[in-house]
């Protein structure tokens, strides 16, 4: 993921242009500090790729003045443990801000501030995982959140992006008799807390390296213009995304800069489908924005990211916001949009109205989504370019793990495993390789 | 490896048309086009044959028996035809190699691509196309021993080109060397400069609409619906999401859907709102209301439901047909299809 030597020099010339236009303004600086290692000790620290961590300190820090939440454990799970992390809510990737910590993940967890400036300390090769068992809380009936599975041994290991990593896994169990929407933010909270305080030991440290993501303004002007439709949903506690930490359920397609969406500024709370879900670090990694940034002057020009809602509830919000989405682009200037997919089934229809309405503009799409046994969900005759992410509804080989964490039921253990239980196995935003073909 | 070859009564050598009516049988070695398929490298363990208008009429006697004799001899791959471009071998070899493969016995057909047994195999063999007669024997026989090799052999198998068979409607997840946005942004800029690429097609079928009806007044009217609608406590178990099974409630005396009677366990919407009124989800109270009115002229019986949440097209299809194949017997000319 970090830039090449090469590429490297030529963000630092960039960014001096951009410092110019922006009147010294900061941008924003992306230091990665590699993992290799968890080493588990008394106090934080990272040097040369061996992270240290107090797992009492971060536990304790996480759980601090929530009352919403009875228990709340902090563990380091390691590649080829024989463990399945069952009924995962989301993914984080460790980010602290390094001059202010505490506007970390803003709005959310930090102070609201603008994200995507300034200098970020990110842990690579590490992730955060949260776990929740709201059946057995009693906050929702056994079938109304399928399972979501990390594995990090058997064959379900490299179905997800978080299995060939240390995962620090923290799962809470809920207060009896707190409303669920009270609970969920406790979870977010305490989840990027220890994102952000495991992340606190590499401030002051030198970085693997550095990665800035400013634009140059003199590229070439009949190089292509391209820009991403990124689709969410937010429909209420327990199916949300949120934007510098509030809701974005109800709103109008809205532009945003693609250094806040690597920043923190979008962040996960909606735990359907696990492998069609986009967690935290789909955001905060998007491979889109990275490729596209790394492209912007060589063989395309990147006009930005338009963020915009899927499920929405009528056939009228459907091509309204498709309408408005696709107005967004032109005004953006785009040639082309790449319309990225939230979860399973409706969205797949905002999916193809935004591609229908983005093509009647003259912008050409193509239009990422993942497939079931019956091949897609929706298709529009516009769509003739389709990325796919895979069939979600394969089986996977059975697996026994030594032990299951998030669960006290037996999680599917030594049964074939459908692929849509696996986090982020399909995520419809890009960063992996799976595909599927005709068989 | 195990060989077991299925043919008609006609390439088993037991007669032609006179002889269709045959009942199943089981032959030692290669008969017919397995003496080919041994040519081609693939030895014959066992031929099973049934004459063709037997297994038409006979279809779950004669699968019963065919199916007994495969779990007795355990073969590692059974070969079924070719039977070319004729209907009724041809749905003989797609339905046996249907149920066979469901029992995990790798399979391998041959026939045109629009035999009907194409369809009746559910995509579960492995078809080698062939022309509609029998002189494209010859180019099929190597291709069909060499699918039935490796399947008997536990070898993987290529892609539908590569490996000469028909698509069977699957889709199998592949690792590629570029993430899914590296992909998105190449596709873009080739469909920008005239060159439209894409990893998935439509596999839809577009629905022309029936010409209308011309007398509602005498016409026989059902409800159908993927709404998940059922009686309280969803006494037959519904699947809330990937529903496997539709149901049918009857509505004989029945004048509207009372809250306290009916329900959805649809997992694909917030059914709070519906399920004050389950009149919303299966609109009886209003037919109710025109039947009376004699604006349509009767409501059939039942109700039929199911829960539409990421079903695949082809289950939705074949639930479509199974509960069609109910409807047009009872008379029924129009349906109210009620989706959420």
């Amino acid at each position: 993921m970090s830039v090449t030597g090469a590429s490297h020099k030529y963000v630092r010339v960039v960014r001096l242009l951009t410092m110019r236009r922006d009147g010294g303004c900061e941008p924003l600086e992306l230091a990665s500090f590699d993992v290799a290692e968890v080493v588990e000790g008394s106090a934080g620290s990272w040097s040369e790729g061996s992270l240290t961590l107090c797992l009492r300190d971060l536990t304790e820090a996480a759980k601090e003045g929530l009352p919403a939440l009875q228990d709340l454990d902090v563990r380091v799970v390691r590649p080829g443990d024989p463990v399945r992390i069952a009924h995962v809510l989301d993914a984080i990737i460790p980010d602290v801000k390094a001059s202010a910590p505490e506007i970390t993940f803003p709005g959310v967890l930090g102070r609201l501030a603008l994200a995507g400036r300034g200098r970020t300390n990110r842990l690579t090769g590490i992730g955060v995982l949260s776990v929740c068992d709201w059946a057995a809380a009693g906050l929702a009936s056994p079938q109304a959140f399928p399972d979501a599975f990390v594995d990090m041994a058997g064959p379900g290991r490299p179905m997800t992006a978080w299995g060939d990593r240390p995962e620090l896994v923290v799962t809470c169990t809920p207060k009896p008799g707190v409303p669920v929407a009270d609970v969920d933010r406790s979870i977010r909270m305490a989840a990027l807390r220890v994102a952000r305080d495991a992340a606190r030991a590499t401030i002051n440290r030198p970085p693997s390296a550095i990665d800035s993501f400013d634009l140059a303004e003199c590229v070439d002007a009949e190089l292509p213009a391209l820009a991403v439709i990124l689709q969410v949903a937010s429909e209420g506690p327990l199916l949300d995304t949120f934007l510098y930490g509030g809701p974005v359920g109800g709103i109008v397609p809205t532009i945003l800069d693609h250094r806040e969406v690597l920043d923190g500024a979008l962040t996960s709370g909606a735990y359907d489908w696990a492998a069609v879900r986009n967690v935290t670090a789909c955001y905060q990694q998007s491979a889109l924005i990275r490729s596209l940034v790394a492209g912007h002057g060589e063989s395309l020009r990147f006009a930005g990211i338009i963020l915009a809602l899927g499920y929405l509830d009528t056939p009228f919000d459907k091509q309204r916001s498709a309408m408005l989405s696709a107005r967004l682009a032109r005004k953006l200037g785009a040639d082309g949009v790449i319309c990225t997919t939230f979860s399973s089934g409706n969205s797949h229809t905002d999916t193809m109205l935004t591609v229908q309405a983005c093509e009647a503009l003259d912008i050409g799409t193509v239009a990422i989504v993942a497939e079931t046994n019956g091949g897609l969900t929706d298709h529009v005759p516009e769509a003739d370019s389709i990325i796919s992410t895979g069939n979600h509804d394969e089986l996977v080989d059975p697996w026994m793990p030594g032990e299951v964490i998030g669960t006290s039921d037996n999680a599917m253990a030594g049964e074939p495993v459908p692929l849509w239980a696996y986090l982020g196995a399909c995520a419809q935003t890009g960063g992996l390789a799976l595909t599927a073909v005709p068989a | 490896m195990i060989v077991v070859h299925y043919l008609n009564q006609f390439f088993a050598g037991l007669g032609g048309e006179e002889a269709a009516g045959l009942a199943p049988a089981r032959i030692g070695g290669a008969v017919g086009p397995g003496r080919g398929l041994e040519a081609a490298g693939l030895p014959i363990d066992v031929t099973l044959t049934c004459g063709d208008d037997f297994f038409g009429e006979h279809e779950a006697e004669a699968l019963a028996l065919l199916l007994s004799w495969l779990g007795e001899i355990e073969p590692d791959v059974l070969v079924c035809g070719p039977s070319f471009g004729s209907g009724r071998y041809g749905y003989a070899c797609g339905s046996l190699a249907r149920e066979a493969g469901r029992r995990g016995i790798p399979v391998v057909g041959a026939m045109t691509p629009d035999n009907p047994g194409v369809l009746a195999a559910e995509g579960a063999a492995y078809i080698v196309p062939t022309g509609p007669s029998v002189a494209s024997m010859r180019t099929a026989l190597p291709t069909i021993a060499g699918l039935a090799h490796r399947l008997g052999g536990g070898e993987p198998v290529g892609n539908p080109a590569e490996d000469g068979y028909l698509p069977r409607g699957l889709r199998k997840n592949v690792r590629v060397s570029e993430v899914g946005a590296d992909r998105a942004i190449a596709a873009l800029l080739a469909k920008l400069s005239g060159d439209v690429r894409t990893e998935v097609g439509p596999a839809f079928d577009r629905v022309s609409p029936p010409p209308a009806i011309g007398d509602l007044g005498s016409c026989t009217l059902a409800l159908v619906t993927e709404a998940g609608c059922v009686p309280q406590g969803n006494p037959d178990h519904l699947p809330t999401r990937h529903s496997n099974i539709w149901l049918r409630y009857p509505l004989r005396g029945v004048g509207s859907l009372s809250p306290a009677r009916y329900e959805s366990v649809h997992a694909g919407f917030d059914t709070r709102t519906a399920n004050l009124d389950p009149n919303r989800l299966v609109p009886l109270d209003a037919v109710r209301t025109l039947e009376r009115e004699g604006q349509i002229g009767r409501l059939h019986a039942f109700f039929y439901t199911t829960a539409g949440v990421d079903t695949p097209m082809a289950v939705a299809a074949k639930f479509g047909q199974e509960i069609a194949a109910e409807l047009i017997p009872a008379g029924v000319q129009a349906v109210i299809l009620t989706g959420t």
